[in-house]
């Protein structure tokens, strides 16, 4: 096993694809990074009113929390679209044909293929959230707040980001082996994303007013990209469950794309 | 080449029985049966859309049959220990990652199938392509793509070699190279098993041939013997402007005379001397006097005849 993972590693390193994503990666938390050290000046300096930060959003801890996961969001998205392309470009350069001839055991490809996803997942968390708690603990050093490193909001949005990038790896993989057309599979994947969570949640909204029930807002979970977001926002209010319960709600998701690719990809004829 | 353990002899059979493969709409192949013997070069013939690379997939676990099963060495491919040191494959000319240099390409495959990682190298200078070895799949030329597949297959020293139209896109220096290649590793005892629908290259390379028509077998054998066994054997062409004097000259004799549609005649039954002999006793002009051999690709033709075409 540790072979193949080492193959499947190698395969990303031997192309270029990985450096554009952390080209992308980079430029993302190039753009967020200024705009959420102008909100924390902002919000805890009391003017959060403006775009409705209030409250404990408002605080220097919660706003910590999120200059030090800056692009993040943006992020997770090359995480997943890697190992997306880990599957379809099998496909789309007709390699599955050499890589399961070297290995005619498919799950062992599939499992090899989530593992090396995962540690290509903690190392753009690692280096994104490296990048962040520096520009972050100079940036709130320099204005006087402390590092707030200590603080427990802080760790837990570091730590959650960490689950979520592990997450939409394997996520990413599962969706390769589901839509094996590449093109097809990355826009799926980016449409859910990145557009799917507004629609999704304007969707409830509306059904939720319809039913005149406020509750209903929180079934928003089920939508993968919702579920994310939730997992990684501090705190619990009446529009949003728990943070654990798109912890769970993403799991699952990871779990069935996962064991669907596999038992697809055990039975598919390769031509 | 091989690692001196010693190896039961048919390690390096290939077995194919009662092979089926039903597409939605079409049976790509149907109760197919053959074996392929080692040290000998096999080719495997027949029209396109015949079936010949959903067998060769079958064969190696790419494809699952809808019935029968395929073995190497007794064993299905998928249960080989270390499926790479047992059979190279040379599937498609276009199956490396485009963006990927040929050296990293195989890397990855000795990586996966837990080779040295200089076999790499080894590989890639037994085809010839070590100039080209940092160089980009995009940026190489059709012939290139080929060696680079054969590198791949060589990677692990196997006693099974199975190529899907090797010389597809080959110049004919490469034709030649590919020949000698193959009859080589033949000669070192190997199963070498060639899908082609080039005839006159397959008389050259094969020693036995599979012949197969719409996904079921026409013949196999020997050359020689799948030669020798058509009905038509040895003629003699003769090309006369006094064709009905040189048959009434043969008439007593042996051999049977029929006249194309060019007015050349085509002698059965008796040899070229014969012929001449006869000719210059009844003082009949020759133009051309020829022994024709039936070669393969005209019992190709008359096996498959009706048999080949769009299913």
């Amino acid at each position: 096993m540790s072979n193949l993972v080492r193959s499947e590693l190698l395969k990303i390193r031997t192309t270029s694809t990985w450096w554009w994503l952390a080209i992308g990666a980079l430029l993302s938390i190039g753009m967020a990074f200024p705009f959420n050290a102008w909100m924390f000046d902002s919000a805890v300096g009391g003017g959060g009113d403006e775009f409705g930060v209030t409250g404990d959003a408002a605080s220097a801890p919660a706003q910590a929390a999120n200059l030090y996961t800056s692009g993040q969001y943006l992020g997770l998205l090359f995480v997943m679209l890697i190992g997306i392309l880990m599957v379809t470009n099998e496909f789309f350069h007709q390699t599955a044909t050499t890589t399961f001839l070297a290995t005619p055991r498919r799950t062992a490809v599939i499992v090899s293929k989530l593992i090396a996803a995962s540690l290509l997942g903690f190392a753009f968390w690692l280096v994104t959230t490296v990048i962040d708690l520096a520009g972050g603990a100079i940036f709130l050093a320099l204005n006087d707040y402390g590092t707030q490193l200590g603080e427990w909001d802080v760790q837990r949005a570091l730590l959650l980001n960490l689950m979520a990038y592990a997450i939409w790896t394997v996520l990413g993989v599962g969706i390769g082996t589901l839509i094996t057309n590449q093109l097809g599979a990355v826009i799926t994947a980016s449409v859910l994303y990145l557009i799917g969570t507004q629609v999704v949640g304007l969707l409830f909204f509306a059904l939720a007013s319809w039913l005149d029930n406020m509750a209903v807002l929180k079934w928003q979970v089920i939508w993968p990209a919702a579920a994310s977001q939730i997992m990684i926002t501090p705190g619990e209010n009446e529009m949003l469950p728990a943070w654990w319960v798109g912890a769970l709600v993403l799991i699952g998701y990871a779990l069935v794309s996962g064991i669907v690719g596999v038992l697809l990809t055990r039975r598919r004829d390769i031509s | 080449m091989s690692d001196g353990q010693p190896r039961p002899t048919n390690d390096a059979q290939i077995v194919v029985t009662g092979l089926s493969k039903q597409y939605r709409n079409v049976r790509a192949v149907n109760n197919l049966s053959f074996t392929v013997e080692p040290g000998r070069v096999t080719g495997f013939l027949g029209p396109n859309g015949a079936g010949k690379t959903t067998t060769l997939r079958m064969l190696l676990n790419l494809v699952t049959p809808t019935t029968g099963q395929a073995t190497i060495g007794g064993r299905r491919y998928p249960d080989l220990a270390d499926p790479l040191r047992h059979v190279g494959a040379v599937l498609e000319a276009s199956s490396a990652h485009k963006g990927r240099t040929g050296i990293n390409h195989l890397r990855v495959i000795c990586a996966a199938a837990g080779l040295p990682r200089q076999r790499a190298d080894e590989a890639l200078a037994m085809v010839g392509l070590t100039p080209a070895a940092k160089r980009k799949f995009k940026g190489y030329s059709l012939g290139m793509k080929q060696r680079l597949g054969i590198a791949a297959a060589m990677l692990g020293d196997p006693r099974v070699l199975i190529l899907d139209e090797p010389a597809n896109g080959l110049d004919p220096e490469g034709i030649r190279w590919m020949r000698g290649f193959l009859k080589g590793l033949a000669a070192e005892g190997r199963t070498v098993l060639v899908s082609s629908h080039l005839l006159s290259e397959m008389q050259l390379l094969a020693d036995d041939v599979v012949i197969i028509a719409a996904g079921q077998l026409v013949r196999q054998g020997p050359v020689d013997q799948v030669i020798g066994s058509m009905a038509q054997g040895v003629r003699v062409r003769v090309r006369t402007p006094q064709a009905e004097a040189l048959t009434r000259a043969l008439a007593d004799g042996p051999g049977t005379v029929e006249t194309d549609e060019q007015g050349i005649l085509l002698i059965a039954g008796v040899d070229a001397p014969t012929v001449g002999r006869a000719a210059l006793a009844a003082g009949v002009e020759l133009h051309e006097l020829t022994t024709e051999r039936p070669d393969l690709e005209r019992v190709f033709l008359e096996l498959t005849a009706g048999k080949a075409g769009i299913r």
